[in-house]
């Protein structure tokens, strides 16, 4: 008798630690569900949809720490840790509003690829945006995927290559306001073929086209959706032959000549020395520690005009 | 055996495994530069080769924000895409500051 009450004993000690054990494993998966949401994009919903506009950027670098020393230190970005299992993420942020998204991943010895920003451009639906994509002869690389509290998006490539993110964001887009220093003002697709590229992007989000002045042999197009500037389409430079069509973007700056200086102390490099463009001010493009380029572009704080044809 | 007694603790299995597995978002994804296998956001390197540098003087990039023209509606030249009408002026980019002037301008 004391043998079996014994057992019965130990039985239900057993099940209730087992109980513990389950519960425990539980309330951590859900901790970690919760911890790797990825924060909305804008805070409170903005209630505008930009269709066209370039609203986000993640980067992949194999040193999330010095990524974030880098950019910390040139832009005044801080960070957000979200740990996914194996995975790193730091949410970047610039008084508040979120600017990008910082992704470690460590590379292997020998593999032909370089660490790169991931340009995120509006859209409302992101099944029917891959579908026409595809259509016209992109490639889908990230299958339309659902993000809690970000929204869903998908990654492809289009046909000359270059590769983009579209992102229906679940807290609308950012608003249609100027950037502030430290915040990304303006993207570029450089490409071998800045017609068609322009057509393809034209098919998925409405641009409107605009043909810009450029040196001979050379095409600079203006895309643009709702009465604003989206991006440009450029052919590469002609004295390049070993380039991959790509997106570059660019933060706002109030002096590109002093941040590509600082950048360079900060561990980066000069990929394009400060440059007049033709807004009148300077761009450059800067390598970070890990070899991801971005841009820096001069805007002074005063009214940007329209220009009449 | 008390099959009942066990019920809970499976249950508690199921929703634990159900936490850690969307916990993650894992994706697959590989080629072309891109690999999704990140746990959370999506991965993109670009290939190795690509280069920058090279601009010369009239390569442009950049928006404007006056003294600049179209070359003209299509320039001319038959296009892949649609020309804006020659209407249209060319637009520059937003102006408007944030609402409540809640963002100073900084120095950077």
């Amino acid at each position: 008798m004391n043998s079996q009450r014994r057992s019965n004993l130990l039985g239900t000690l057993a099940r209730r630690s087992l109980l513990a054990a389950l519960l425990s494993v539980a309330a951590t998966g859900l901790a970690l569900a919760a911890a790797s949401q990825l924060p909305p994009l804008v805070e409170p919903a903005s209630q505008e949809h930009h269709v066209g506009k370039v609203i986000f950027a993640e980067l992949v670098t194999p040193d999330l720490a010095a990524a974030k020393q880098f950019y910390g230190g040139l832009f005044g970005w801080t960070f957000s840790d979200i740990q996914s299992g194996k995975a790193e993420y730091a949410a970047a942020s610039l008084d508040g509003h979120v600017v990008a998204g910082l992704i470690h991943k460590d590379f292997s010895t020998g593999e032909h690829r370089k660490p790169a920003w991931l340009s995120f451009i509006a859209v409302r639906d992101v099944d029917a945006t891959k579908n026409l994509a595809v259509q016209h002869g992109a490639k889908v690389l990230f299958t339309p995927h659902s993000f809690p509290d970000r929204g869903r998006e998908a990654v492809l490539a289009d046909p000359q290559g270059a590769v983009f993110a579209v992102l229906a964001s679940s807290s609308d887009d950012p608003a249609d306001v100027l950037a502030e220093p430290g915040e990304w003002i303006w993207s570029s697709l450089i490409t071998s073929d800045p017609d068609a590229g322009a057509a393809f992007y034209q098919t998925l989000f409405d641009y409107e086209v605009f043909d810009l002045p450029a040196d001979e042999g050379a095409q600079h197009l203006l895309l643009a959706t709702d009465n604003y500037a989206r991006a440009s389409a450029n052919s590469w430079p002609a004295d390049k032959t070993s380039v991959h069509p790509h997106w570059l973007n660019y933060v706002r700056v109030e002096d590109a000549d002093k941040m590509a200086a600082k950048a360079v102390a900060l561990g980066g490099r000069i990929l394009v020395e400060p440059r007049v463009d033709r807004h009148g001010g300077k761009v450059a493009v800067i390598a970070d520690p890990a070899g991801a380029a971005f841009g820096l572009l001069e805007w002074p704080d005063t009214e940007s005009k329209e220009v009449a044809q | 055996m008390n099959y009942s007694a066990w019920r809970w603790p499976a249950v508690t299995l199921a929703v634990g495994l159900f936490a850690s597995l969307s916990s993650g978002c894992i994706a697959t994804g590989g080629g072309d530069g891109y690999d999704g296998n990140v746990g959370v956001g999506v991965g993109y390197y670009e290939p190795a080769g690509v280069e920058y540098g090279g601009w010369g003087r009239g390569y442009r990039v950049g928006p404007f924000r006056g003294g600049d023209r179209r070359a003209g509606p299509g320039n001319g030249r038959t296009h892949a895409y649609r020309s804006a009408p020659a209407s249209h002026s060319a637009p520059s980019i937003p102006s408007r500051s944030r609402a409540g002037n809640s963002h100073p301008t900084r120095s950077r």
